[in-house]
């Protein structure tokens, strides 16, 4: 779940620009995505130049390292974990590559993310032709992906998995820079516009004189495979993917768990950030008054993808404070947006009781989490998912609730409006046809 | 009858074919700075002459006419106009289709144009300041800009027709990457006063205007001096690369939707964009003194500030444009161009057949901003794809030499027309031509064009994109705010800058 962004100046005068500033930022909009690693590689003075650094996108890069960066092409990322991207080939040629996912080549997620950008080095250097090189690459590696690359041929190259499991989307600004993203809300961020998205099995290519694209022709029709955890976790609400808007679909998962399962209660209330959306759909049906539950303390840190446990119950004690005049004598619906280990969740539970929640019936935003991700999301272990081994029954007791349930597969389709043969639900337990 | 053209490029090649067209069987004649392959041979099948010659040239193009004898004389693009052709050839009584030189001050001199829509109080108006020189741009701007917010989001301009190129759109909104954006506009505002020190007909270098947003459109007429006559709507795109991005050109492609109007726009938007136009005519006729006889278009943009609002005028047709609409034209070309020479365009029927076009232009790679690399390419087409796929072929910036050899001149090579119901149906047709290779350049050096012209997306973008501020100007009518912009600065109070710009350019009244 990395997040990318590559930015390409055209016409005249091109060589003016200075990006380094506008990746920044549009990485620091990416932050969600990733927050152990941060990386900025920019094109100028006829060469290739890195800054790789540790943790959040506001500490790894300073005012003194973006003003002394030169380049006026530019790639960024992002990561969850420490990462051995982004890869830089040498020979036969000076590329750098940043991918999402995992491509099914080598081993590992980094040996294959460095053997695909091996191979598109060897490709181009090979047939002079960068687009047809990726467009074949990606036809030949199947798996769920997104990559940009950047040559020292100033050719900024994009491409998507044949079944669009990882998001891309393109950008512009006024007449001189295009970019291509994770999510549409990074180029808002930047005053672009956003234009539309990578189709799956589209490769896009910049170069200094035209944008050409290619569609990848595989021997065998693949299936769409759009990872549905972007839409109920990942991505930022303000983003839109495959033209389908995020807050949307989170609305309209808080509405079908209404349905789905209803309660009695007094309130509603969101685990922020991310449950927000479904705590206001589901109000909007229950016709039960949404009222915001926690505050929150420091900067935004992702639970559910936090290495170790300490930092995990850190994590939760920094980002979750109940507002007890909400909650206190209250019975309440409390809805979180996904369910792994519950370590999260018991402790908040057990906080709400604290202050005065009366019963305290918990609702998740998505299905049970109950197999790893096959395109590279770091999910724990499968003996370390609750979901695999309680059922609801079981959950609401670990975690002290009243009534626990997770959201149907079937309503997370209808939310996301998609059918189920185009969505990747691996995580869920569903298995592709 | 023979009737004498000038200009070479795919507009041109448009202009020749629907006079070959015309009942009158004209022999037609024409004089252009490189061989458009396509006029030639029109040219030849007609038996008339086909001379290489400046077309800024006044003596040189007014000598050709009466030495063939001409009857009348079209002119193409806006160049000509400028250097008071059109004057010249009139002035030896030989009637001209082209707009004279004072008259093409509307789209001569962008800051004139805006000048003269300000001064006759003329709707669809955007906030501007011109500039002589770069070093009173950057210091205006920065003296002002905190008195007039409009100067944060902002287009850059040449103040003059330069070939549609050195266009910057610049939304300063991002406080956090001011820096970058002021050093930016900055150094195009000294690039725009290098470019234009190559210009010495008008004074003005720099034009600064208000950034609008919305859907653009073209709007041509034909005008006979007391009448001006609307022709389709027509949708160019400027951005040379798909998804709209990248530098300006001259236009990528352009499509109609079935019918006179596009797809996106409504019949009062029409009306109105036409009163526009109609008004900046007549105004420019009051300020010169002269009738206007040709073609004129609007490049317009639909904004959310002042609805349907004028961008630039050109003194000609479009192009590709121009393209769009004489495909689409079923009166014959020659009674209008008769009738516009004798001013009696209002009692004549104009046609025009109700069917979806899409124009592509196919531009050498360079094109637009490095055009040396652009310049110098063998090429070729092969025809019998072209006619297969249901297309159509206008030359553009290619020479034919006397071998018979096609080269490229920089520009957009040629541009390919196909009809449908749908856009979409006729984009369709030109994309599968070029995959199928109707085009080539034999040393091997790269084509492009857009994709994405007429296509379903874009047509879904420029709907939503429309309707938008449809809502947005059509509220503000109802306030009766359309137009009204007002600031209010700490210390200062409130400010009206569409008053303050009257009052500076009318002397006083507001």
């Amino acid at each position: 779940m990395p997040g990318l962004i590559g930015i390409y100046p055209f016409g005249l005068g091109r060589e003016n620009w200075r990006l380094a500033r506008f990746v920044y930022y549009g990485l620091l909009a990416l932050q969600h995505r990733g927050q152990e690693l941060a990386a900025i590689i920019t094109y100028g003075n006829g060469d290739l130049h890195g800054s790789i650094k540790e943790g959040f996108v506001d500490e790894a890069f300073t005012e003194e390292t973006l003003n002394a960066m030169p380049g006026f092409i530019g790639i960024g990322y992002v990561s969850p974990s420490p990462s051995q991207q982004p890869i830089l080939v040498e020979a036969p040629m000076r590329i750098a590559l940043i991918g999402d996912g995992k491509p099914k080549l080598g081993n590992g997620i980094q040996d294959s993310w460095r053997a695909f950008a091996e191979r598109l080095a060897d490709e181009i250097s090979r047939t002079g032709d960068a687009l047809s090189s990726a467009r074949r690459l990606i036809e030949e590696v199947d798996g769920g992906y997104s990559f940009i690359a950047l040559t020292e041929n100033q050719e900024l190259i994009a491409g998507r998995d044949l079944h669009g499991v990882k998001p891309l989307e393109v950008g512009s600004l006024g007449f001189d820079l295009g970019a291509i993203v994770s999510e549409s809300s990074a180029l808002d961020v930047l005053g672009m516009e956003h234009i539309t998205h990578v189709n799956p099995g589209e490769v896009v290519k910049f170069d200094p004189y035209s944008i050409e694209k290619a569609k990848a022709k595989p021997e065998k029709k693949p299936n769409l495979s759009r990872c549905s955890f972007e839409y109920v976790y990942l991505a930022r609400p303000d983003s839109t993917i495959d033209g389908i808007g995020v807050y949307e679909v989170r609305e309209r998962i808080g509405m079908l768990l209404a349905k789905e399962k209803p309660v009695k209660a007094d309130v509603v209330i969101g685990i922020p950030e991310t449950a927000i959306p479904f705590s206001l759909g589901y109000s909007k049906v229950s016709g039960i008054p949404a009222s915001l539950g926690f505050i929150t303390t420091g900067r935004k840190v992702r639970t559910a993808i936090k290495p170790s446990l300490f930092e995990r119950l850190m994590g939760v004690q920094l980002k979750l404070n109940p507002i007890r005049c909400v909650i206190d004598g209250r019975d309440l619906v409390l809805i979180d947006d996904s369910v792994v280990r519950g370590t999260t969740l018991r402790n908040t539970v057990w906080n709400m009781k604290r202050r005065g929640a009366r019963r305290i019936h918990v609702r998740i935003g998505s299905p049970a989490i109950t197999a790893p991700c096959p395109h590279g999301i770091e999910i724990p272990p499968p003996d370390e998912l609750i979901a695999r081994a309680l059922d609801e029954k079981e959950i609401a007791e670990v975690v002290g609730a009243d009534s626990f349930s997770f959201l149907s597969i079937s309503g997370l389709c209808k939310a996301i409006g998609l059918k189920r043969n185009q969505l990747c639900l691996a995580c869920w337990g569903c298995e592709k046809r | 009858m023979k009737i004498m053209g000038v200009g070479g490029g795919s507009r041109e090649h448009a202009l020749a074919e629907a006079i070959a067209r015309s009942g009158h069987e004209p022999k037609i004649f024409w004089a252009s700075e490189s061989r458009n392959p396509g006029i030639y041979e029109i040219v030849k099948q007609t038996g008339g002459e086909y001379a290489l010659a400046k077309t800024t040239d006044p003596m040189r193009i007014a000598s050709l006419a009466e030495g063939w004898k001409v009857d009348m004389v079209v002119i193409g693009p806006e160049e000509p106009n400028f250097h008071g052709v059109v004057d010249e050839v009139e002035h030896r009584g030989i009637p001209c289709i082209g707009a004279r030189r004072s008259l093409s001050i509307l789209e001569l001199s962008k800051a004139e144009m805006r000048r003269i829509q300000w001064r006759y109080g003329i709707s669809g108006k955007l906030l501007f300041k011109t500039y002589r020189s770069y070093l009173d741009a950057v210091k205006d701007l920065e003296e002002h800009s905190e008195l007039l917010s409009w100067l944060q989001n902002v287009a850059l301009k040449p103040a003059r027709q330069a070939g549609g190129k050195g266009v910057k759109v610049v939304e300063d909104a991002q406080i956090y990457l001011h820096s970058e954006k002021s050093q930016f506009k900055q150094r195009h505002m000294r690039w725009l006063e290098d470019y234009m020190s190559g210009y010495t007909d008008i004074e003005d270098k720099i034009l600064v205007e208000e950034k609008v947003w919305g859907p653009e459109y073209t709007l041509q007429c034909f005008v006979d001096g007391r009448t001006v006559v609307g022709m389709p709507l027509v949708q160019d795109n400027k951005h040379a690369h798909e998804y709209d991005i990248g530098p300006e050109t001259g236009g990528m492609g352009s499509y109609t939707g079935k019918g006179f109007i596009l797809p996106f726009m409504t019949w009062e938007e029409y009306e109105r964009s036409l009163k526009i136009v109609r008004s900046m005519v007549e105004a420019v006729q009051r300020e010169t003194g002269e009738r206007y006889h040709g073609f004129i278009a609007g490049q317009m943009m639909l904004t959310e500030i002042e609805g349907p609002t004028l961008i630039e005028m050109y003194s000609r047709l479009g192009d590709p444009e121009g393209v769009n609409v004489l495909a689409m034209l079923e009166t014959d070309l020659v009674d209008i161009l008769e009738a516009i020479i004798d001013e009696r365009l209002a009692s004549l029927k104009i046609r025009f057949s109700e069917v979806a076009t899409v124009v592509k232009a196919v531009a050498p790679k360079g094109y637009p901003d490095f055009r040396d690399l652009a310049k110098n390419h063998p090429a070729a087409v092969d025809e019998r794809i072209v006619e297969k796929s249901g297309c159509k072929l206008y030359w553009g910036s290619a020479h034919l030499d006397d071998s018979g050899q096609i080269t490229t001149r920089g520009s957009r090579l040629l541009e390919l027309l196909a009809f449908g119901e749908t856009p979409q149906e006729a984009s369709q047709k030109i994309e599968d031509c070029l995959a199928r290779g109707a085009v080539k350049l034999l040393d091997g050096w790269g084509l492009f064009h857009r994709s994405d012209i007429g296509g379903e997306e874009m047509l879904r973008k420029r709907a939503e994109v429309a309707e938008r501020v449809r809502r947005l100007y059509t509220y503000r009518e109802r306030r009766g705010i359309l137009g009204k912009r007002i600031d209010w600065i700490p210390k200062v109070g409130k400010l009206d800058p569409v008053r303050e710009l009257t009052k500076e350019l009318t002397g006083g009244e507001a």
